[in-house]
């Protein structure tokens, strides 16, 4: 039986009149690597504070492990987090920020395991430098050796490759992924749609503090979407594919077909020219999660997608 | 509470502001020891009037008075007022604020950890004030006892010894530390709600100069009574009249007055605030 480490239920915070959330509700399972997308004011990091007590909703639940979020939960131990970019104190160097930030909790460098921490930061004899005098990219990394001390089980990120280089950003992507395989359970907000793409397993779509879609990358680039493919023998394989259940039409483009899918999968079109001999060079979708994100930004045309008037909370 | 206390004064006690407040809270008292030295043996400007400035050259148990007295009304102000405004507000300018309240710690817990250091290096500024003057003021001039002149309509002459100065610096200097107690708690207050320390310094040592502006209009009568720089010179009356007198305890329970209104609207206030630094 799945475990909902997270759960977010008909969730709202209002600033003055502005809805910077509204009515959102979303779980996340043990072990699922979750990315939460949405363009800048979406309301991802407000949705992230609200989870770690930073916030207090105006309406509607946040729950971690099962418990409703209060300020300074004890459930916080369990969590390594990243909100908006790390930052620490600057007069102090990046050991002392560490060690006394873990401390503050009244827990124990003993418990924290630092070594692996420190080696995941990976900043050497710089952490015993002030952290005023390192870069970005650094802080980045520290903020992340500060998140893993104590071995969290739920990690969350709030755009944790904000003003790293691609090297960094690749190092980080590997990082979440790894940290993902070894069992825990991530949230990661983002409007980098590729980092989203690359890292997670299930992708909430936000715009204008609403969720405007869930599910799986592939669920949302749509398997009903098109299809490219090249083949040795394109005119053979469009007769072939014409005739196969979910196809709705093939046309050519290129070297190659653009197979419309209604309910079929890549993987039975892939069969299904293997199996009538032809070889096979690519398939691949022709929509991307770029396009099903600004499809889904755009939202329909009836006004209750994005651009809809902000909404006001029901009344308890 | 004791971790927490220990990061906040690790915090505190490694920032180069401690060291450069350090160096003045030295470096002012010497200078005005080395004034005084200097004036010693040139008549008074006022030959009805002997202060504590004119007397201090007798005896360097007498320095720290005058000097508290000079300092006590601006400089440590608004040195008092910056530690005490920066606790919160410091840490949201650095975009720390957030990271701290991740930790499982209580916030109110936090806040008291925070005001509770901002007093005791409020408390040490004081004292260090005190014993500058107290050992260069020994070094000056030596340890003597004081005879003071009277001073019309309030006292006749009196003698301290050695060490009836010396208490008297000690309570003279407990109580200005204490004095800064109503500036600790709006300044608690003010850092919670700004995410700029510059505004709650500001706004802190803001209320203290409107408050001693306005507790120089005797038309406000007994309403200055409840401001908090009405009573903060009270101790002088211990060199100049030879009295404790009751205007220091009744400054001091303004002092514990404003601890507990502005001490709990900054915990209540931080305890429901939306943490956005």
């Amino acid at each position: 039986m799945n475990e909902s480490i997270v759960a977010v239920e008909g969730l709202w915070k209002q600033f003055g009149e502005v809805n910077a959330v509204e009515d959102l509700s979303f779980s996340v399972e043990r072990g699922q690597v979750c990315g939460l997308l949405g363009p800048n004011g979406a309301g991802k990091t407000t949705t992230l504070r609200v989870l770690m007590g930073l916030e207090r909703p105006s309406r509607g639940s946040a729950h971690l492990f099962g418990e409703r979020v209060v300020p300074s939960s004890r459930l916080l131990v369990r969590v390594g987090a990243m909100v908006e970019q790390a930052a620490f104190v600057p007069h102090l160097s990046g050991h002392t920020n560490l060690r006394l930030w873990w401390e503050a909790g009244g827990t124990s460098m003993k418990d924290a395991d630092v070594d692996g921490a420190l080696a995941i930061a990976g900043l050497g004899d710089a952490l015993h430098r002030k952290v005023r005098t390192y870069s970005q990219g650094m802080k980045q990394r520290l903020g992340f050796a500060r998140l893993l001390l104590g071995r969290p089980e739920l990690l969350v990120l709030d755009e944790p490759t904000n003003g790293l280089d691609p090297g960094e950003i690749r190092e980080i992507r590997e990082l979440i992924l790894r940290l993902a395989q070894q069992g825990a359970t991530v949230l990661l907000s983002s409007h980098h749609l590729s980092e989203v793409e690359q890292t997670c397993s299930e992708v909430f779509v936000m715009n204008r503090g609403r969720l405007v879609a869930a599910g799986t990358v592939s669920q949302l680039i749509g398997s009903a979407g098109s299809v490219y493919v090249e083949v040795d023998d394109r005119e053979r394989a469009r007769s072939v594919l014409a005739g196969l259940a979910g196809v709705h039409a093939v046309a050519t483009q290129g070297d190659g077909l653009v197979v419309d899918l209604d309910n079929g999968r890549r993987s039975d079109l892939a069969a299904a020219i293997v199996g009538a001999g032809l070889r096979l060079e690519t398939i691949m979708p022709t929509q991307q999660l770029e396009d099903a994100f600004l499809h889904l930004l755009e939202g329909p045309a009836d006004g209750a997608g994005p651009a809809a008037e902000a909404k006001t909370p029901p009344q308890p | 509470m004791i971790a927490l206390l220990f990061t906040e004064f690790t915090k505190a006690a490694r920032r180069t502001r401690t060291l450069i407040i350090t160096v003045m809270l030295v470096g002012l008292p010497t200078l005005i020891l080395f004034a005084i030295h200097a004036r010693a043996d040139r008549p008074a400007d006022n030959p009805n009037g002997e202060g504590l400035f004119r007397l201090a050259s007798q005896s360097g148990l007498l320095v720290p008075a005058p000097v508290l007295s000079v300092m006590s009304g601006f400089l440590l102000v608004v040195i008092a007022g910056t530690i005490a405004a920066d606790s919160v507000a410091g840490d949201a300018a650095w975009g720390n604020l957030r990271y701290l309240l991740l930790r499982p710690v209580p916030r109110g817990r936090l806040l008291v950890a925070k005001a509770v250091v901002a007093g005791v290096l409020i408390w040490a500024c004081t004292v260090l004030v005190s014993a500058a003057a107290l050992v260069g003021g020994l070094l000056l001039f030596g340890a003597h006892p004081v005879t003071f002149p009277g001073v019309a309509r309030f006292a006749g002459g009196f003698h301290l010894d050695e060490g009836a100065l010396l208490l008297r610096n000690a309570v003279a200097t407990a109580y200005v530390a204490f004095g800064y107690t109503a500036l600790l708690a709006l300044g608690t207050l003010f850092s919670t709600l700004t995410d700029t320390a510059t505004s709650a310094i500001g706004a802190t040592v803001g209320v203290y100069v409107v408050s001693q502006i306005l507790d120089g209009i005797g038309q406000l009568g007994q309403i200055r009574y409840a401001f908090p720089t009405h009573y903060l010179s009270a101790w002088r009356a211990m060199f100049v009249e030879n009295r404790y007198p009751t205007d220091m305890l009744v400054g001091l329970a303004v002092q514990v007055a404003y601890l507990i209104v502005f001490g709990a609207a900054a915990i209540v206030w931080f305890q429901r605030k939306d943490i956005r630094s």
